[in-house]
């Protein structure tokens, strides 16, 4: 048993670290992909670093930290795990990707029809407006394949965070490249690996928002001593802390049973993950309290890093929702 | 090694054994006697002693000592275990857990060649049952500012004052009493430890009872008691630093925290089904399906943050040990309080009720979560001290 994270893992987050850091935000994908943190997921077999879904939260939660709005997490680890689920592979690289995964419970949005083309609609789709290439889950017949489209233009979506994109998909007689069938249960398993990673994005958002508060604390003076002296903000500050720490905590534990664990561990600590979402926004909420009004304000960047939380907090579905899957769950083991 | 949560092969055969020992020793007599730990029961005590003499005898009481002392001297993850097990088969946890875990490694280190003969094996088979001094009417949260003092008179300390909140204190044979042998000198410099005979002389032992209606503590009180200059127990005035130091061994303490929630949580979703079948909850309200899953959510996040602080060493693992216990008390809380605000009205002096009741004890003992939450913002976040 170890719980915490190897050298290897840790160079590869100060690598990514740089990554972002660098000039010329413009470059970051090829950044990115100079450094293997594109095709973290695609196995060795197919050229890629064959790391798990653990490294890809590494990586996700840099991203997180530095309120990345590329399409990574809608190419590297939806794309990739979905073409994989597919029998088949997608080696980011130039061509980014998004997929038409379907919220808990429903049905694939698409159908295609006997002459190889595709129909249907989705909203809210991850990176579809910066995508080259549609992965999208179609029935045809009793069968789910995934299907990938290209030259579709996805309508983007004026989210509440604008570092992530979404976009609703559109087709009706699309030409669509069978990328091969879709077991049972393949979808779910793809979109709990979104999750994962995207919780792990979470994480480094709501602790970079957390270290301005906790900094501004130190050196805002009021009443003739730093605010962070007054036991109430202190307070509030831990209650933040605790909560990133405890998510943190079911983060690595759902990144690391992605690839390890058993298909209803794997599952449930992913669905975990969503229900505890809410919360983990309340971060975002006391930075903007221990700030005051200077976190009040539009320049200020405690906003979009709580833009970013409650972007995840409703991604896929509410928090409670989850909660009540969860809370059944409970109820049966 | 990267990221694993897998046991290593060695530990999962001792919880292979562990578990099919406690499968064919631990009886339903038992089990009963360990939920009702802390309440008033005499025969259930005795009940929880014999439980503790059959662990030694079969080797599996105070794992974490060194072989040396009756110990197995088990490593962190064989503690870890081994708290599990105990505790998801319903095992009690031991009468002199504080005296296994906080006093005796500090006997160990400090102690006599005799100290250590005659104490230890007594203790870890329940033959003495062992109490901790350290709470006063005025020492809670600021526990250096104890007030009962030692004075040196001969060959002999004289100890008066008063103790409070002292577990199985009223029971007790014996006490590691923290007392002031120097008032001269910055509170925490000043402070020793005595090994005290609880039927000297001169104590008397009240019981104390809490809000629930039961005596699981006493006020002790020490009028003029003569204690042999030979109990003290580490170096005059260095009592500060056996208090704070007696964790050496015992290194799984947080998977307890997790897993009597795991319990509790299995225990309300049993009498939940029992309250459905007889019609009087409807278990697939959504409000209580959310709360359920609330609960279990912060469990399973709780249980990685204290499997952390076990298998990790240094500043991260006090770290994470002082959000977990903070954590662990507010989701005991409120777990208790769906269990009550469910059931309660059905079993009002079940154990729902009694649990909305006693967990409120969980976020004042061992350090409030206030002193504890003004103690991670200083350390952890480094916040400045008013």
């Amino acid at each position: 048993m170890n719980l915490e994270l190897s050298d290897e893992q840790v160079a590869l987050r100060d690598t990514v670290r740089r990554a972002l850091a660098a000039e010329a935000p413009d470059q970051t994908w090829e950044r990115l992909a100079a450094i293997g943190a594109l095709d973290v997921l695609v196995p060795t077999s197919r050229g890629g670093s064959g790391l798990a879904m653990v490294e890809a939260a590494i990586v996700s939660e840099e991203l997180g930290r530095a309120r990345y709005a590329g399409p990574w997490l809608a190419t590297a680890v939806a794309a990739v795990r979905a073409a994989g689920a597919a029998g088949a592979s997608f080696v980011p690289g130039e061509r980014t990707a998004a997929v038409a995964l379907p919220w808990p419970g429903h049905a694939p949005a698409f159908t295609l029809d006997a002459t190889g083309r595709v129909h249907g609609s989705q909203e809210h789709v991850l990176g579809a407006p910066l995508a080259h290439v549609l992965l999208l889950p179609a029935r045809r017949d009793r069968e789910v394949v995934l299907v990938a489209v290209e030259g579709v233009e996805a309508v983007a979506e004026a989210g509440l965070d604008a570092t992530t994109s979404l976009g609703s998909v559109s087709v009706d007689g699309a030409d669509g490249e069978v990328v091969g069938s879709l077991p049972e249960g393949a979808l779910d398993a793809v979109r709990d690996d979104v999750l994962v990673a995207w919780a792990a994005d979470a994480v480094g958002a709501a602790r970079a928002v957390l270290a301005l508060a906790v900094e501004h604390a130190k050196v805002r003076h009021q009443f003739g001593q730093p605010i962070g002296a007054f036991q109430a903000v202190q307070h509030l500050l831990v209650d933040a802390l605790e909560t990133v720490e405890l998510f943190a905590a079911g983060v690595l534990y759902a990144a690391w049973a992605a690839d390890a664990g058993d298909p209803s561990e794997r599952h449930l600590a992913a669905l975990r993950l969503k229900a505890f979402a809410a919360r983990l926004a309340t971060v975002g909420d006391i930075a903007i309290q221990v700030l005051g009004g200077i976190g009040y304000t539009w320049e200020h960047d405690a906003h979009r890093y709580l833009r970013r939380l409650l972007g995840w907090s409703v991604a896929f579905g509410s928090a409670s929702s989850y909660q009540v899957e969860v809370g059944r769950r409970a109820r049966t083991t | 090694m990267g990221v694993d949560f897998r046991l290593p092969p060695a530990v999962q055969a001792f919880r292979d054994e562990l578990r099919e020992w406690l499968a064919g020793n631990l009886t339903d007599e038992v089990r009963d006697a360990a939920r009702r730990r802390g309440r008033d029961d005499d025969a259930g005590l005795a009940v929880l002693r014999s439980w503790d003499r059959t662990m030694a005898e079969a080797g599996w009481a105070a794992i974490s000592w060194p072989v040396e002392y009756g110990g197995r001297g088990a490593t962190a993850l064989e503690q870890l275990v081994f708290t599990e097990e105990t505790i998801a088969a319903g095992a009690p946890t031991p009468v002199n857990v504080i005296g296994i875990n906080n006093i005796a490694p500090a006997i160990m280190e400090y102690g006599t060649e005799q100290q250590k003969r005659e104490l230890l094996p007594r203790m870890v088979r329940a033959d003495d049952i062992w109490c901790q001094g350290m709470s006063e009417p005025d020492a809670g949260s600021d526990l250096a500012s104890l007030r009962t003092r030692a004075v040196r008179d001969g060959d002999d300390f004289v100890v008066t004052g008063q103790k409070t909140w002292t577990s199985n204190g009223h029971r007790a044979d014996w006490c590691a009493l923290f007392v002031r042998t120097n008032p001269d000198v910055p509170k925490h410099r000043g402070i020793s430890c005595l090994v005290v005979d609880m039927r000297s002389p001169g104590i008397e032992a009240r019981p104390l009872r809490t809000l629930t209606g039961d005596a699981e503590f006493a006020e002790v009180f020490f009028d003029d008691v003569r204690v042999p200059a030979s109990a003290l127990l580490g170096p005059l005035d260095g009592g500060w630093a056996v208090a704070t130091s007696t964790l050496s061994h015992e290194r799984a303490g947080a998977a307890r925290l997790y897993a009597m929630i795991r319990l509790r949580l299995r225990d309300l979703v049993a009498d939940l089904r029992d309250a459905e079948q007889q019609g009087l909850v409807d278990g697939d309200d959504p409000l209580v399906l959310a709360r359920l899953g609330e609960l279990d959510t912060r469990l399973a996040f709780l249980a990685v943050l204290c499997q952390r602080s076990i298998a990790a060493t240094g500043a991260a693992a006090s770290g994470s040990a002082s959000l977990a216990k903070t954590v662990w008390g507010e989701l005991e809380q409120d777990l208790a309080a769906l269990g009550h605000e469910l059931l309660g009205a059905h079993d009002p002096g079940g154990r729902w009720s009694v649990a909305r009741l006693s967990t409120r004890s969980l976020t004042i003992a061992g350090g409030t979560t206030q002193v504890n939450k003004n103690v991670t913002a200083q350390r952890v976040l480094g916040l400045p001290r008013r």
